[in-house]
């Protein structure tokens, strides 16, 4: 593999997972925050909030995950390696 | 010589104090014997009269929040097999294979979040990362195992989502 080639992907598979995971972390920070709060204020909905938090965070994390396999696959399945 | 009036009194007094301190040291056990009794009897009223209750028991919030998972279970395995089978009949045996493993990963990714979501609040107070480990684990086979292709595993990995979408769209 070209070292330019092999250094552009480390670059770009560490700011593939840092930019990634930034978003992602302040959603699921703020909807944990929030899902805890109304447990607290309602513990009769607990269900409803928790199952509501699952699905918000299964949708946020594949974000994640989105630039976690980009990442992955810059470093061990690379395309562009010659 | 010893003075036997002196020692009456003194027997007299330990005699009229030894009640007192054995009151102040265990208080009345006939009341405690009669309260406990009495409770124990209460309670078991409630358990009878909550065997006797009928109908369904009431939803709890956690049994609530373990029918979704149910739910979402279902329907992601339901989707995972309507594509490896249609996948079976399409593709080669390599890419069902790696389909299957990817939908598997998913299953199991799902289940680790669902946990963690579930231990928020309780046992934990930060969203456990360990579901993470999932997709960079499938990542890295596929790409170390030639008997698997990348691609594949990574959209049996994400047939989890469409049973997502249809939950929010059963909701909403």
């Amino acid at each position: 593999m070209d070292s330019i080639v092999t250094a552009a992907s480390v670059v770009a598979a560490g700011l593939a997972v840092g930019l990634g995971a930034i978003g992602p972390g302040i959603g699921q920070g703020s909807a944990a925050q929030g899902a805890v709060e109304g447990i607290a204020r309602q513990p009769e909905a607990e269900g409803k909030i928790r199952g509501t938090l699952l699905l918000s965070f299964a949708f946020m994390e594949s974000l994640t995950i989105y630039g976690l396999v980009v990442a992955l696959v810059l470093l061990f399945a690379n395309p562009f390696a010659g | 010589m010893i003075d036997s009036a002196g020692l009456s009194q003194r027997a007299s007094a330990y005699l009229l104090v030894t009640p007192l301190l054995q009151s102040d040291a265990n208080p009345p056990m006939e009341d405690g014997i009669q309260l406990e009794t009495s409770s124990e009897a209460i309670e078991g009223n409630q358990n009878k009269l909550n065997l006797d209750l009928p109908g369904e028991v009431p939803l709890t919030p956690q049994g609530e929040y373990v029918l979704l998972q149910q739910r979402i279970y279902r329907a992601a395995i339901i989707a995972s097999i309507l594509v490896v089978a249609v996948s079976a009949f399409v593709f080669d045996l390599s890419t069902t294979i790696s389909l299957m493993i990817g939908a598997l990963s998913g299953l199991f990714y799902l289940r680790l979040l669902a946990r963690s979501v579930g231990q928020l609040g309780k046992t934990s107070k930060h969203l456990s990362k360990v579901q993470l480990l999932v997709p960079i684990t499938l990542v890295l086979v596929a790409s170390r195992l030639p008997e698997l292709e990348l691609f594949p595993c990574l959209i049996g990995f994400l047939l989890y989502k469409p049973s997502l979408v249809f939950q929010v769209l059963l909701e909403s």
